[in-house]
């Protein structure tokens, strides 16, 4: 047996890797600087004392502990990022229904479907202004179809009242990515092959049964890659909060996230947002793993047989 | 145990029609299979009398009652899908019983008859695995299994072989066959394959752009195709058919071929046909080697394709290429002179305008 002579360049294999590497670098790199470097950054800052004109100091806890027993916002804002994520079920709940008669031989489906979706490209900056000017007290549509309806007497100030303030912000955010939900839900449903529901039918099993014992187990890779999405948006949609309510009124709709920005940019606690965003992380890890977890840890897959 | 009427049945897209008056009686306990090209309206006929499928016109009953806005889970009808339509999610157990559980079946009813249909296919081994884990071959027979326990009236087989590679189609064409024997239900099968519908086949429809153009036994339409569609279709190999003409001479009745070649007909059957041009049905296996003293027919070979068994002989008589299935090395290579002959009874005329059998 003689080994190829030139070193390691020789081998066919040691090659390919080099070529892999080269095609993978930039994507690292880019990745590295923008992902992994800042987050370790922050996971550091976020046991330290430290402010623009100050040297760091280490503080162990500080923060967290500040967090935990000092910090009233966080907590509303903590509760608001959860009911945020609590109503996503309910988005893809409408979601699946709208996929459902899109999917029917419904006329014109097709045109359904494309005004569904046309929300979710919208920039979420312009949905919080489309949005704000519907809620509007004095010249919203909103108000101005419930007063013309009858329904009230007098105008409600969906995003200046504390109880109405949540719901109209979750509201509107639903009504941005529930296109989205249903693209994916639509997606699904056109994978079941047709002839499982004739099998079903001719097997006796009730319209009821074949919705749940067909469409929403083949269904549930969809199912929950919209958990997860609708997970990642709640935690993120800090446009549509900063653009509409900007946190208001008083904390009503005070997200983790706005909470961070906040306490970064408005009040220069750089060390204690990082602290919060650590907190926000975590939490976002667990939820998503937890979420892939009960998928089957096939989220977005198409089950065949 | 039911027999299967269709009565003109008539099934149209819109304006266009694609079944056109479907005729059929299925006897109780009758194993019937529609054969026919695809796009002959065979599975939609099996659809119709599934319930998947409106019916646009005529009857369809199942015993005495008429189907026709029955639904499909009330007309007592098991189907097998082409690619097996299996719940990809439930376990085979789960598969086969899915049924009975709509069917107001105890759970103790339900784990004997999902045994027993396992044990009869032989499958009792992949109860708990899932369709993905199962082979084509296998999952053929969760198909059936869930459809023999529900222990229809009528079992309803939509291609159901047609998804296996070769070999095992064959296999399973014997499985069916034999649990045929096992469990007598009536059952209409839909397959394009001649082969099939052959060996399977109690009596065989067979289809053509939505019309039947003959009902019968497997030998009956191998021995008397109706027309010249049935004639092309079904044989191993196909039937020759060629232009000739009918002549009745002082020799007696004959059809002449290309520029010559004389077949004796049988005495006085196609009299009345005398001087009509007609297309000739001659089944390659029908030509036979002649040997010295029987009037032959003398050509030239242009393909040989040995078999082992057999040799199938493509040659030239009198200006008509001919198939001819012949013992083995009696013919070795293309230009060897071919030498067959045809028992006059198996000469098969057609009209040549209508496609009907003379």
């Amino acid at each position: 047996m003689t080994r190829p002579s030139g070193g390691w360049w020789a081998t066919r294999r040691n090659r390919q890797f080099a070529l892999i590497v080269c095609f993978l670098l930039p994507s690292l790199v880019v990745f590295f600087l923008y992902r992994l470097l800042p987050l370790g950054w922050n996971v550091i800052l976020s046991f330290q004392a430290w402010s623009p004109l100050k040297p760091a100091q280490w503080i162990g806890l500080e923060n967290y502990a500040e967090m935990w027993a000092y910090d009233d916002v966080f907590w509303v804002a903590l509760k608001n990022t959860l009911i945020f994520i609590a109503a996503s079920p309910l988005a893809i709940a409408a979601a699946l229904g709208i996929a459902l008669l899109v999917n029917s031989d419904l006329k014109g489906a097709a045109v359904y479907r494309t005004i569904v979706f046309l929300s979710y490209p919208l920039m979420a900056v312009a949905v919080g202004i489309i949005w704000r000017w519907m809620y509007d007290e004095r010249g919203g549509i909103i108000n101005y179809a419930l007063r013309a309806s009858g329904l009230t007497t007098r105008p409600i100030g969906f995003l200046q009242d504390f109880d109405w303030a949540l719901p109209s912000v979750i509201f509107a955010e639903v009504w941005q990515v529930i296109g989205f939900y249903m693209i994916i839900l639509l997606t699904g449903l056109q994978s079941i092959p047709p002839n499982l529901y004739e099998a079903a039918h001719i097997d006796g099993a009730p319209a009821r049964a074949r919705f749940f014992r067909i469409t929403v187990p083949m269904l549930r890779p969809s199912l929950f890659l919209c958990a997860v999405v609708g997970i990642l948006n709640s935690f993120g949609s800090f446009d549509l909060v900063y653009i509409m309510t900007n946190g208001g009124p008083g904390h009503a709709t005070e997200l983790l996230i706005t909470h961070i920005y906040k306490s970064a940019f408005v009040q220069s606690k750089f060390d204690y947002a990082a602290a919060l965003t650590v907190v926000q992380f975590g939490l976002l890890v667990i939820l998503t793993v937890a979420a892939n977890r009960a998928a089957g840890g096939n989220v977005g897959a198409v089950e065949r047989d | 145990m039911a027999t299967v009427s269709l009565r003109s049945v008539r099934k149209s897209y819109d304006a266009q029609e694609v079944v056109h008056g479907v005729d059929l009686e299925v006897a109780d306990q009758e194993f019937v299979v529609l054969v026919g090209p695809s796009g002959c309206g065979k599975s939609t006929l099996l659809r119709m009398i599934a319930g998947l499928e409106d019916i646009s016109g005529g009857e369809i009953a199942i015993g005495d009652r008429v189907v026709n806005e029955i639904d499909p889970k009330d007309r007592d009808v098991a189907m097998v899908f082409q690619d097996y339509a299996l719940y990809p999610h439930l376990t085979v157990f789960q598969n086969i019983a899915f049924s009975l559980q709509y069917r107001g079946v105890g759970k103790a009813d339900i784990a004997r008859r999902v045994a027993q249909a396992a044990a009869i296919l032989d499958i009792e081994s992949l109860l708990d695995r899932k369709p993905r884990q199962l082979s084509g071959g296998q999952r053929q027979r969760v198909a059936m299994g869930r459809a023999i326990v529900r222990e229809p009236k009528v079992f309803l087989f939509d291609e159901p072989l047609s998804n296996l590679d070769a070999k095992l189609r064959v296999q399973m064409r014997t499985e069916i066959k034999k649990l045929r024997e096992r469990v007598r239900t009536t059952a209409i099968y839909v397959t394009h394959d001649q082969v099939e519908a052959m060996t399977l086949a109690d009596r065989i429809v067979l289809m053509h752009n939505g019309r039947v153009e003959q009902i019968g036994t497997p030998e009956d339409v191998y021995d008397e195709p109706a027309t010249l569609f049935v004639a092309g279709f079904v044989g191993a190999s196909a039937m020759n058919l060629v232009a000739g003409r009918v002549e009745n001479g002082a020799q007696g009745c004959a059809v002449i071929l290309g520029n010559g070649a004389r077949l004796a007909l049988p005495a006085s059957r196609f009299e009345a046909h005398a001087d009509m041009p007609v297309t000739v049905g001659l089944r390659p296996e029908h030509l036979h080697w002649s040997h010295y003293g029987t009037p032959s027919l003398q050509g030239t070979a242009r393909v040989v394709e040995p078999l082992g068994s057999d040799t199938l002989v493509v040659f030239d008589l009198a200006g008509c290429e001919l198939q001819a299935r012949l013992p083995p090395r009696l013919v070795r290579r293309a230009g060897d002179p071919v030498s067959v002959a045809i028992a006059p009874e198996a000469i098969h005329l057609f009209d040549p305008a209508t496609g009907h059998r003379l």
